[in-house]
């Protein structure tokens, strides 16, 4: 007999469920009704198959929106007997990270995609009129396969799918599960990532999966145009969508490198981590599609590059979900995204659209319209075909080395990545981007179709010349030039395409405004390759440090950078042009905030720049993640990252307890008495102590002294690295026993003990017990000086406007029938 | 000839050169003896001897970890780490080092860790640390 369990809340689940199931029947049955509405109605005004295409797939949405409502209803009451509410969330995490906690596992990745694709869908249903039929017929049937993987569903003895709603005692096999009473012994959930809790992570997921899902809308277009025959058609209509795919995945990327440099403690924007590597697959081909589109709008030339790259623009999007679903980066990411049983599935969903892809070009192939006329070499076209191809060569290469556990398990080698993956990737991409933002540059001088050529050169000449001039500035002032030569080729590329296109941006405010949106998009893209150039090219760890006792001959015959320092807390350290000093810690569970103290000294010994930065480690579940801090400038940014401290501890979360005396003198080096009298000078390893006077009225808490008793406290000024403290240790005579009471000094290390009163010759003693510097608080810290970064973001945001820009453009240009 | 197929060829050659790149660029899965025989750089995937002892300490050296790894063919080896040493360490299941030789010590110089996840059980993690900055 099935256990009864106590508790649980196995309603909203099964509304959930049943949503899942239901948007999955849906999504069939608008996909079927829209593929016979396409073949069996065909010509025909009132198709009833297109009306139930509709309405399934008005379901579909509903039902989408059904699953997500019930999904937040779970994970906000804390229903922990869902595995994703428990494996994700936890009672103390924040409400806007519960946002967040929505889409923490791959369900909620995929819920997100199938949501962004039903509201594209809806648009589409309302704006694509003669393309309806056909392209909704596409979209449906990404949501089916979509569907699939949220079902959780078993046929035939394997689970089809991993469903957010997924009970914790059908997740897990435990013992805890055979009590019926098991839900009153979880108490709360597994808690979030604390890398994930950023605001950053509020909106990249959404924004990326938006990119994600809106790649189907020009895939869709290209696949109705084969099976329509309508080939030259659908290419005016899709531009707009594939503008909107590029720009929103752009975007979505590049919000996750905000949130890299942010919150994670990779050293920077960018790490070319295959997930990471993964992304922007889609991306590159999607904007190479994007120019032979429009190419092939103008002239008629490409038609079959353009075609091909769009088709494999979407199957490039669940490649990439495959690679980090699947668990097969295992070795090489530290993505930490792990096989959800589901490789075989995520292998047929790549497959399924590949396959389609491939038999309509081939069935098509002698119906394309493949023109046999060459292009002219000065012409428009041609060169931004070629840019494309190299953006294609480019994603090309991206794709072999980052696949390559895919190779290692399709051909049983063993082939490890390149073990400097940073560089490998680098100097490559980099030769990529030297020929497309050349061309990015050239091309928009030219005309489609013919050109007057001397003018061209001249042009040309003259802009390559201005931003060789440029470059050079720019290579010689940050520099870049004690980089590979391949860096400044790019760098030159990048300065080039910002300059020649600022001119045609020039042009279009005189009146030419149709080319504004790519000049502006093109600037953009210079911008960003700039600030990637400088800011990872010219990164400058400051925190070097060579004074390790263990830094032999060996090491530094290697000549290793070391990039960690040490800093003991209120000892302020020079590194570079800063002196750095940890200040103290401020805790707001579950982080623990370093205060490091950033001052700049000019030669005269005046503080001309100041700030304080707080990296922040957290202590989750018995463990440490810490986080960078980052002090924005408007030409570089200071970023601080904690790498390790001894004042914070994974098990009393940085709390110190209360140790008796005997074991509380462990903590010190072996004491040293000194007998002082009024004014004397003690000096010690880190400082001196100035021995103020003596004070007759010293008074100890919760100690009520009598007449007869005496209390003498030691007034002790504590001057050390610039510090001063004041202390007074006291000794005390009650009931005929001597006491004495020490005082520490935590700041300085100290602990100081009024041990005697020698009357004969008028002194005291007064013990120092010096904290050895292995038990002192102390923080590793590791800080970089990222230049010209907000080159980086700004160009961003600029190519975001110019991809908007064009957009409208295209928009305004369409007349869809 | 015409240029489309001009093009066309430069494009496959290009394609070539990127792949013979990656090949020559590439490195391999090896053992600490295979290490031993080479100096360039080698992945060896093995496990952490937890019966020796870890050794760091910030206060003598805050970019000094040592450590002893058994590779997958039972060989083991003291493993050098310009680093601190990364969280959890400990915890590891599994470790993919890069680097060389020097002597009879492994000089690491990224080392990535597969580590019993932090949030679910049933499920593994993986971290990466990396000795030398993520520059150009």
């Amino acid at each position: 007999m099935d256990t009864v369990f106590k508790g649980e809340h196995l309603l909203p689940g099964q509304i959930g469920q049943f949503f899942i199931v239901l948007s999955f029947g849906a999504a069939l049955i608008s996909f079927i009704s829209y593929y016979f509405a396409t073949t069996e109605d065909a010509g025909k005004n009132d198709s009833s198959w297109q009306r139930l295409g509709r309405i399934g797939f008005y379901i579909n949405s509903i039902s989408i929106l059904g699953m997500g409502v019930c999904l937040f209803y779970v994970i906000y009451n804390h229903y922990f007997e869902y595995h994703y509410a428990w494996a994700y969330t936890s009672r103390s995490l924040p409400v806007y990270y519960i946002v967040s906690g929505f889409w923490n596992g791959q369900e909620g990745g995929f819920l997100l995609w199938t949501f962004w694709q039903a509201v594209l869908g809806n648009i589409l249903i309302r704006r694509a009129k003669s393309w309806e039929r056909p392209v909704m017929a596409v979209v449906a049937f990404s949501q089916v396969v979509l569907a699939t993987m949220v079902l959780g569903v078993e046929i035939l003895g394997t689970r089809i799918g991993s469903s957010p709603f997924l009970l914790l005692r059908k997740a897990l096999e435990a013992p805890i599960f055979q009590n019926p009473d098991y839900l009153s012994f979880i108490k709360d959930g597994q808690g979030m990532n604390p890398s994930l809790q950023n605001y950053w992570m509020i909106i990249h997921p959404p924004t990326l999966f938006l990119g994600f899902a809106s790649m189907v809308v020009p895939f869709a277009y290209a696949v109705a145009g084969l099976w329509q025959k309508r080939y030259k058609e659908w290419v005016a209509p899709a531009i707009p969508y594939t503008l909107f795919a590029c720009m929103i995945l752009g975007t979505g990327v590049i919000m996750g490198s905000f949130w890299a440099y942010e919150s994670l403690n990779f050293d920077g924007f960018w790490a070319w981590d295959p997930v990471e590597n993964a992304s922007i697959f889609p991306w590159i081909t999607m904007v190479a599609a994007l120019h032979v589109l429009i190419v092939f709008k103008n002239t008629g030339h490409s038609y079959f590059t353009a075609t091909f790259l769009v088709l494999i623009s979407f199957v490039l999007v669940w490649y990439s979900s495959f690679l980090s679903r699947s668990g097969i980066l295992g070795d090489t990411s530290v993505h930490s995204f792990t096989d959800n049983g589901m490789f075989w599935q995520l292998v047929i969903g790549v497959l399924i659209f590949l396959v389609l892809s491939v038999v309509l070009l081939v069935v098509r192939w002698k119906h394309l319209p493949i023109t046999k006329k060459d292009e002219d070499t000065y012409s428009r076209e041609f060169w931004m075909f070629v840019g494309s191809v190299f953006l294609g060569l480019s994603c090309f290469h991206l794709l072999v080395v980052t696949s390559v556990p895919v190779w290692n398990a399709m051909f049983g080698t063993k082939i490890a990545p390149p073990s400097n993956i940073i560089k490998h990737y680098n100097v490559i991409q980099s030769s990529f981007a030297f020929v497309v933002t050349i061309l990015t540059g050239f091309t928009q001088f030219l005309k489609y179709k013919k050109t007057d050529v001397t003018r061209f050169f001249i042009t040309t000449g003259l802009y390559l010349l201005f931003g060789a001039l440029i470059t050079a500035l720019v290579v010689y002032g940050t520099g870049v030039y004690k980089l590979n030569a391949v860096f400044i080729l790019v760098m030159w590329g990048s300065v080039y395409s910002v300059v020649a296109n600022a001119k045609i941006l020039a042009d279009a405010f005189k009146g030419q405004y149709k080319l504004a949106g790519s000049a502006v998009a093109h600037i953009g893209f210079g911008l960003l390759l700039v600030g990637a150039l400088i800011a990872a090219g010219t990164t400058n760890v400051i925190s070097i440090n060579n004074t390790g006792e263990g830094f032999s001959p060996e090491f530094a015959k290697e000549q290793n950078p070391r990039e960690n320092i040490i800093v003991y807390r209120n000892q302020p350290v020079k590194m570079g042009d800063f002196l750095v000093t940890y200040t103290g810690d401020s805790i707001s569970a579950p982080n623990h905030f370093f205060k490091v103290d950033y001052k700049q000294v000019d030669a005269n010994g005046k503080v001309t720049n100041e700030f304080v930065l707080k990296p922040k480690v957290q202590v989750n579940k018995g463990q440490l993640a810490s986080s960078p801090d980052t002090k924005h400038y408007l030409f570089h940014d200071m970023y601080t990252h904690i790498t390790m401290s001894n004042a914070i501890s994974a098990t009393e979360g940085g709390s110190e307890s209360a140790h008796d005396e005997v074991d509380d003198d462990k903590n010190y080096d072996t004491p040293v008495s000194h007998e002082v009298k009024p004014g004397d000078t003690i000096k010690y390893r880190d400082g001196y102590i100035l021995v103020k006077g003596l004070n007759k009225e010293a008074k100890v808490q919760n100690i009520p002294l009598s007449d007869s008793d005496v209390a003498i406290g030691a007034n002790l000024e504590v001057v050390t690295h610039g510090n001063h403290y004041t202390v007074v240790p006291v000794y005390m005579i009650k009931n005929g026993n001597v006491f004495d009471f020490a005082r520490k000094v935590d700041d300085a290390g100290l602990k100081l003990r009024f041990s005697k009163v020698i009357p004969e010759n008028k002194k005291v003693e007064i013990m120092v017990y010096q904290q050895p510097e292995s038990k002192k608080k102390f923080i590793v810290m590791k800080a970089i000086q990222f230049p010209y970064i907000n080159f980086f973001w700004a160009g961003t945001i600029i190519m975001v406007i110019g991809f908007f820009m064009s957009i409208l453009r295209r928009k305004k240009e369409l007349k869809v029938v | 000839m015409k240029k489309s197929a001009i093009f066309g060829l430069v494009v496959i050659a290009i394609a070539i050169a990127v792949i013979i790149s990656v090949y020559s660029n590439s490195s391999t899965y090896g053992s600490f003896s295979d290490a031993t025989k080479t100096t360039s750089e080698l992945h060896i995937v093995g496990h952490l001897n937890t019966a020796k002892k870890l050794y760091y300490d910030a206060t003598k050296d805050a970019n000094y970890f040592s450590f002893y790894m058994k590779d997958n063919k039972g060989e083991e080896r003291k493993v050098v780490f310009t680093g601190t040493k990364p969280e959890d360490f400990e915890r590891s299941e599994q470790l993919v080092l890069t680097g060389t030789m020097v002597g009879q010590e492994f000089h690491a110089s990224k080392i990535l860790m597969k580590c019993p996840s932090k949030y679910t059980q049933d499920k593994l993690e993986i971290t990466e640390a990396k000795a030398t900055q993520a520059g150009i």
